[in-house]
C-alpha cells in the first residue's frame, strides 16, 4: 500500500539567526540555486512578522513572494542534536531559477533528507555483507578488505577487463575524479561504463562530429531565441525551470516528440508547433525539413559561407574532422563528412529525403515539414534566430543518424555560435563527471572494422561472463539498461545462483568463498548506494557500501550551463555512511595504490582542478585565485553561493571571469591572463579549422533494424516508448520515499490511446502487462573486421541475435496524448523496468541503445486500488492548455 | 476502496483538542471526505511532528477552523462555480466551489460531487480563479508556470510544480446549507491557516 501521507495546514518559519547554507538542487540538470535554513529543534521559531523569520518577509506572503511549503520542512541531526530545515528556492537569486522558481522536485528536497522517523529510515547506514543469503553488518575495514583481496585475485589472474565497474556520471566532482582515478588511473580497466550507457564515449556523437559542444549555450540563449526546436523531450517535464523560466518566456516553440504534453500544449497555445513522430524517424524528419529550407533557398547563405567547413578543411590535417573521428570506420566507409555542396547535392537527390515519403514514415504531416521549415528560417522573409534543443527520445532512438542530421539542420539555419542561435542538449542529469584520466581505450577488448578500439560494451561483456568482479556506484545497472528482465537473469546466474556463497562472517573464509566464485567462472559484486537498489543490492550484491548524500558532505559540480556551484554540508551522513571518494580512497589504499590519501573533499576538489585544466569545466582558475587569498577551493566557490560561475572560468584584470556560451562568435578575448586557456572552441566550433561540418545520415544505416523491430500491428504489438515524468527524478529513490511524491506515482503507468483501450478492454486505472518474447539481445561480435559486420542484419544472420523475454506491469492511463498503437510509460521503475522491452543491440557507431524503441504486446489483468481510491494517482491528462 | 477510511485529514483535525470539542461533528467531516458510511478511525498525525512540531508559542494563538455556510445545496447546478472567502476575510482566503457533476474525493451532496479549494497556486501563488476546466474536473493551468490540479483527487497535482496539493475546504451539508468547516493543507503564503492573518 502507498505511504501514509498527511497534507499539513501549517509550518514553522526559520527564526532570524537561523543558519543558511547554499546549494543547488540535487536533481534535474537545471541545477537551482536552493538555501537551507536550520535551527535546533529546541529554539524558537520565527515569527509572521518580516522583524521575526529568517526571509525578512511578512506572513502571509504573495504571489511570487518566499513561502515555505511544509514539504519544505524536516528535522535532521547535526552532533546529533535534532535540527529543523527549511529547504527553499533562493529567492534573492538572479541565475537559473529567478524569482524563487522551482519544480516539483526540486521544491521537496528537505524530504530527501534522513529522518529516521520518515521513510528515508530505509537508507543505508553500514557496510554490509550477504551471508546466507542476508545482508550482515560489518566494518568498513571488513568489507574493503574483502573487496581488495578479490581484486587483487581478479586482477592477477583475469586481466583489468574482468574487474568492471559501473558508476552515475554525475555525482559530484569529488567522487567521479576519485573514482576515475582508481579505475582508469590505478587499475586502467577498460571494463567501465557510466550509469546511462553501456559503454564510454560521447552521448550525442553526431554533435561532436559536427564540432559542437553539447552543453555550449547559455540558458539565456533559450530564451533569445525566436524560436526554439526542442527534439526528443518535453522541458516542461524534465527540466522545469528551464522551460518556466526561459521557454515560456518569448521564442515560439517546434516540439518533436511522439506524445502530446503539457509543454505541447503550451507551446501550441502560443503560436507552436506539435511534430508527432514515429518513434525512431527524427532522422527523416530532419533531412525533410533540410531539403525544404535548401530547395526553398532559405538556408542562411552567409553563416555558410563563413562556418562551415570545406570539402579541404574536411579533408586536411590532424584533429576533429570527419576523416579523423573517433571511429575510423567511418572513414572507410566515406560516407559522411561532406561540404555545403555536397550535402546539397546528397540532399536533394537523396529519396528517403523527399517530403512525401519522409512524411509517411515519421508519420508527420507534410504541411507541418513546411511550416517548421519556414518558422525556424523566417521562409525568405527576415529571419529569426532559431536554437536547436535536443535530448533522449531523439539521441536514444538513433543515436548517430539523429544527432548529425539534428545538427546540419541547425547549421543550414545559421545556429550554433552567437546568442539566441545555438545548439545544445537540454539535459538530464547535471554535470558532474571530473575525470582523472581518459577511458583505456588502448585496453578495450571491443574494436571496430579497421583498426580503430572502441569503447567496451560492459553489457554485452557481462552477458558473456567476461566480468568476475564489479563495483557499482549509485546505479541501478539492470533496470536503466536495455532488456532489463534477461540482463538481470544473467547477473543472477552469475551471482546468487552460482554455488560458493559465503556463509561465515569470517574474513578469511569469506574471501576463500568469493574466490572461489571467481575462479568458477561466476562474479562478485559491491554496491555502493545510500538506499537498497533492486535487485542489484538487494539481490545480487555480496557487499554494499553505505554513502553519503547530498547536503551531507560538501561537494560541487556544474549545471545544464556550466555553472559551478558548492553544494553545503549542513547535516551529519546517517551511521556509518561515508562519500563515495572516501571509500574509493581507502579501497585502493588496501590494494596499494598511490594518490590516494585525501582527507577532505576539498583536497579531492584541488587536485582535481588541475585536471580541469583546458576542459570545458575548467575550474583551474577558481582553486588558483583561492590560494592566492588563503582559502580553500570550496571556501572560495562557497562565496560565491548560488550564483556560483559558469566554467571554464577566466581570469580578467586579475578577477574571476565565467564563460557565459561556447563557440561564441561574439566573444572578445584579450591574452590570457594567469591560468587562464583560451581554447579554441570559446570563439570557434571544435574542429580541426574551427568551422562546423555538415554530415551525411544515411537512413540505409538504421533501416534494416527500424523495418524489423517495427511493431506488427496485426499481431497486437505496439510501440512501448518510455520517458521521464515531471514529478519522478531518476529511480524514484527519494520520490518513493516522499509520501507526497508517492501518493502521486504509487506505481508506475502506461499511457495508452481510448482506441486501443476498447478494443482490450482497458480503463483508467486498471492493471496492464506489458510483454514480448522477441526483445533482440545481441551476443558477442567485439571483433568486427569488416564494415557489413556493423550492419543488423549481418548481425542476425550470423547468430549473433538471440530473442529475449519481457514481462511488466503497470497502471493504465487511458488518453489521447498517445496515437494509437503507442505507449508511454516511465523510464525507470526498478520493480517494472520498462526497459524490459527495450532490444539490447546498440547503435553499432557508437555503443548506445535505442531506449525509446521498445515493442511489445499488452493486456488488461484487472483494476488497481488507485482506480475508485480518490487519495492516489490521478488519471486527468496532463496535456491540458 | 472510495468508503476506506483514510488519512487524509489535515493535522488540526486530528489533534484532541478538535476531536474533544465534538466527535459527532468529527465524524460528519469524514463522512464529508469519503461518503457516508465511512467507518470512523483515530488517526494522528505523524509523531516527530506532533513532539516538535510548533512552538509554544504559535500553538497559544491557534483556533478552530470557523464553521461556515457557503451555498444552498438545492441552487447548485453541474458546472456551477462560486467564490467564496475561508477561513479568514483575506484576500488569499479566495477559494472556490464547484458542482463536478462526477464524484469526488470530499465531494459533498447527493452525487458527492460538491468540492471547494482554495484559489491560489501552492507553487507560487498564482491564481488558480477561473481556470475551473468542467470538462475535465480539472483546476488550471495556473497563468504562471502551467500547474494543473485534480479536483477529483483532493486537489492532487496532475502536472507541475506544487509542493502541495491544492488546499481543500472540507464541506459539510446541513439540510440544503453547504457548510465549510476546514481546510486541508497550507494556503499558499500563510505559514499556518489557523492564524487569523489580520490579528
Amino acid at each position: 500500500m502507498p505511504l501514509e501521507y498527511t497534507p499539513l495546514d501549517h509550518v514553522p518559519l526559520p527564526p532570524k539567526d537561523a543558519q543558511v547554507y547554499t546549494t543547488a538542487c540535487d536533481y534535474c540538470i537545471v541545477g537551482c540555486g536552493y538555501k537551507v535554513y536550520r535551527w535546533p529543534v529546541d529554539a524558537p521559531a520565527g515569527g509572521p512578522r518580516a522583524a521575526e523569520n529568517a526571509f525578512g518577509v511578512d506572513f502571509p506572503s504573495g504571489t511570487l513572494r518566499p513561502w515555505v511549503s511544509p514539504n519544505q520542512h524536516n528535522i535532521v541531526r547535526v552532533d546529533g542534536r535534532e535540527h529543523h530545515v527549511v529547504v527553499v528556492p533562493d529567492f534573492e537569486t538572479q541565475v537559473v531559477n529567478r524569482s524563487g522558481n522551482h519544480s516539483i522536485r526540486g521544491g521537496t528536497l528537505a524530504l530527501k533528507c534522513y529522518n529516521p522517523e520518515t521513510p528515508t529510515r530505509e537508507r543505508l547506514l553500514y557496510p554490509m555483507i550477504r551471508v546466507n543469503g542476508e545482508l550482515q553488518r560489518v566494518d568498513w575495514d571488513t568489507a574493503l578488505e574483502v573487496m581488495a583481496a578479490v581484486s587483487k585475485h581478479v586482477l592477477a589472474n583475469y586481466g583489468e577487463a574482468a574487474w568492471a565497474m559501473k558508476t552515475y556520471s554525475y555525482e559530484f566532482f569529488e567522487n567521479t575524479f576519485a573514482i576515475t582515478k582508481l579505475a582508469f588511473g590505478a587499475i586502467k580497466t577498460p571494463a567501465f561504463s557510466q550509469h546511462d550507457k553501456p559503454a564510454m564515449g560521447n552521448d550525442t556523437a553526431g554533435l561532436d562530429d559536427s564540432g559542437l559542444i553539447n552543453f555550449s549555450p547559455s540558458y539565456d540563449d533559450w530564451q533569445m531565441a525566436d524560436v526554439l526546436f526542442i527534439s526528443g523531450t518535453d522541458p516542461y517535464e524534465t527540466k522545469t525551470v528551464l522551460f518556466t523560466e526561459f521557454m515560456m518566456k518569448g521564442p515560439k516553440l517546434i516540439m518533436v516528440l511522439p506524445r502530446r504534453t503539457a509543454g505541447v500544449a503550451f507551446a501550441e497555445s502560443r503560436g507552436g508547433l506539435f511534430l508527432q513522430v514515429v518513434p525512431g524517424t527524427d532522422t527523416l524528419l530532419h533531412l525533410a525539413i533540410s531539403r525544404v529550407i535548401l530547395e526553398n533557398g532559405w538556408e542562411d547563405r552567409e553563416f555558410i559561407e563563413r562556418w562551415i567547413a570545406t570539402s579541404w578543411e574536411i579533408n586536411s590535417g590532424m584533429g576533429r574532422g570527419t576523416r579523423n573521428t573517433p571511429w575510423q570506420w567511418r572513414t572507410t566507409w566515406g560516407q559522411f563528412g561532406t561540404d555545403f555542396q555536397g550535402y546539397r547535392d546528397w540532399l536533394l537527390g537523396y529519396e528517403w529525403a523527399e517530403l512525401d515519403r519522409a512524411s509517411q514514415v515519421t508519420g508527420v504531416p507534410k504541411e507541418k515539414i513546411v511550416q517548421a521549415a519556414e518558422m525556424l528560417t523566417g521562409a525568405g522573409g527576415e529571419r529569426p534566430k532559431a536554437s536547436f534543443g535536443l535530448e533522449k527520445g531523439n539521441y536514444w532512438s538513433n543515436n548517430y543518424l539523429n544527432t548529425a542530421s539534428f545538427t546540419a539542420m541547425a547549421l543550414l539555419c545559421g545556429a550554433g555560435n552567437r546568442p539566441g542561435q545555438v545548439i545544445g542538449r537540454l539535459g538530464g542529469h547535471q554535470r558532474g563527471w571530473m575525470k582523472f584520466a581518459g577511458y583505456p581505450r588502448d585496453k578495450s577488448p571491443e574494436k571496430l572494422p579497421g583498426r580503430r578500439k572502441v569503447e567496451l560494451d560492459l553489457d554485452r561483456w557481462v552477458e558473456a561472463g567476461k566480468v568476475r568482479f564489479a563495483w557499482v556506484i549509485g546505479a541501478t545497472w539492470t533496470a536503466a539498461m536495455a532488456a532489463s528482465q534477461e540482463f538481470e537473469r544473467r547477473f543472477r546466474e552469475m551471482t546468487r545462483d552460482n554455488p560458493h556463497q559465503i556463509t561465515s562472517l569470517d574474513k578469511d573464509r569469506i574471501i576463500e568463498t568469493l574466490i572461489r566464485r571467481v575462479d568458477s567462472g561466476g562474479m562478485v559484486v559491491t554496491v555502493s548506494d545510500i538506499y537498497p537498489v533492486v535487485p542489484m543490492g538487494t539481490e545480487f550484491a555480496d557487499i554494499v557500501l553505505p554513502a553519503a548524500a547530498w547536503g551531507e558532505h560538501d561537494t560541487t559540480r556544474c549545471n545544464g550551463e556550466r555553472r559551478l556551484r558548492l553544494y553545503s554540508k549542513f547535516y551529519d551522513p546517517p551511521g556509518e555512511a561515508k562519500p563515495d571518494w572516501w571509500a574509493i580512497s581507502r579501497f585502493a589504499q588496501k590494494m596499494g595504490f598511490q594518490g590516494f590519501d585525501w582527507e577532505t573533499g576539498n583536497d579531492v576538489f584541488e587536485e582535481a582542478a588541475r585536471f580541469s585544466r583546458g576542459g570545458i569545466l575548467d575550474y583551474y582558475a577558481l582553486v588558483w585565485k583561492a590560494k592566492q587569498e588563503g582559502k580553500t577551493g570550496h571556501e572560495k566557490l562557497r562565496e560565491l553561493g548560488t550564483t556560483g560561475i559558469q566554467t571554464p572560468i577566466r581570469v580578467e584584470n586579475g578577477e574571476l571571469v565565467g564563460t557565459k556560451r561556447l563557440h561564441d562568435s561574439t566573444l572578445k578575448l584579450g591574452s590570457p591572463e594567469g591560468p587562464t586557456i583560451h581554447a579554441k572552441w570559446l570563439t570557434h566550433f571544435r574542429s580541426h579549422t574551427g568551422k562546423a561540418l555538415l554530415i551525411k545520415t544515411p537512413w540505409e544505416l538504421f533501416g534494416d533494424f527500424f523495418d524489423y523491430i517495427k511493431p506488427r500491428r496485426e499481431e497486437g504489438e505496439f510501440w512501448i516508448t518510455n520517458g521521464r515524468i515531471n514529478e519522478i527524478w531518476q529511480s524514484g529513490f527519494d520520490d518513493k520515499r516522499k509520501p507526497y511524491m508517492e501518493n502521486r506515482w504509487p506505481e508506475t503507468f502506461a499511457e495508452i490511446h481510448p482506441e486501443d483501450a476498447a478494443r482490450l478492454g482497458i480503463e483508467s486505472g486498471d492493471y496492464i502487462r506489458m510483454y514480448s518474447d522477441r526483445v533482440l539481445i545481441q551476443t558477442g561480435g567485439f571483433n568486427r573486421v569488416k564494415p557489413e559486420e556493423m550492419r543488423f542484419t549481418w548481425l542476425l544472420e550470423n547468430g549473433y541475435i538471440r530473442f529475449g523475454k519481457a514481462d511488466v506491469q503497470a497502471v493504465a492511463i487511458v488518453t489521447d496524448a498517445v496515437p494509437p498503437g503507442l505507449i508511454f510509460t516511465n523510464f525507470l521503475e526498478p520493480g517494472s523496468p520498462a526497459n524490459s522491452l527495450v532490444h539490447r543491440v546498440p547503435d553499432p557507431i557508437t555503443n548506445r541503445y535505442r531506449f525509446k524503441l521498445g515493442t511489445g504486446k499488452v493486456e488488461r489483468i484487472g483494476e488497481s486500488p488507485y482506480k475508485e481510491d480518490f487519495r492516489f494517482m490521478t488519471f486527468k491528462p496532463r496535456d491540458v492548455g | 476502496m472510495a468508503s476506506k477510511p483514510s488519512e487524509l485529514t489535515p493535522a488540526s483535525l486530528q489533534e484532541p483538542r478538535c476531536e474533544a470539542a465534538d466527535p459527532a461533528f468529527l465524524l460528519s467531516r469524514r463522512q464529508f471526505l469519503f461518503g457516508v458510511g465511512a467507518t470512523m478511525t483515530v488517526l494522528s498525525m505523524p509523531g516527530w511532528l506532533v513532539r516538535r512540531g510548533m512552538p509554544a508559542r504559535v500553538h497559544a494563538q491557534v483556533a478552530e477552523y470557523p464553521r461556515q455556510t457557503i451555498a444552498r445545496l438545492s441552487a447548485l447546478r453541474t458546472g456551477d462555480v462560486l467564490s467564496f472567502n475561508y477561513p479568514w476575510d483575506h484576500p488569499q482566503s479566495l477559494n472556490f466551489l464547484v458542482k463536478l457533476g462526477e464524484r469526488a474525493g470530499g465531494g459533498v451532496g447527493p452525487d458527492q460531487d460538491i468540492v471547494a479549494f482554495n484559489s491560489f497556486c501552492t507553487h507560487q501563488g498564482g491564481p488558480m480563479a477561473g481556470t475551473f476546466r468542467a470538462d475535465i474536473g480539472v483546476a488550471g493551468p495556473c497563468p504562471i508556470h502551467w500547474t494543473t490540479f485534480d479536483l477529483t483527487r483532493h486537489g492532487m497535482v496532475v502536472s507541475g510544480h506544487a509542493t502541495l496539493g491544492l488546499p481543500q475546504i472540507l464541506l459539510e451539508v446541513d439540510g440544503d446549507e453547504i457548510v465549510a468547516v476546514g481546510v486541508m493543507g497550507l494556503i499558499f503564503g500563510y505559514y499556518d491557516n489557523r492564524v487569523d492573518p489580520s490579528a
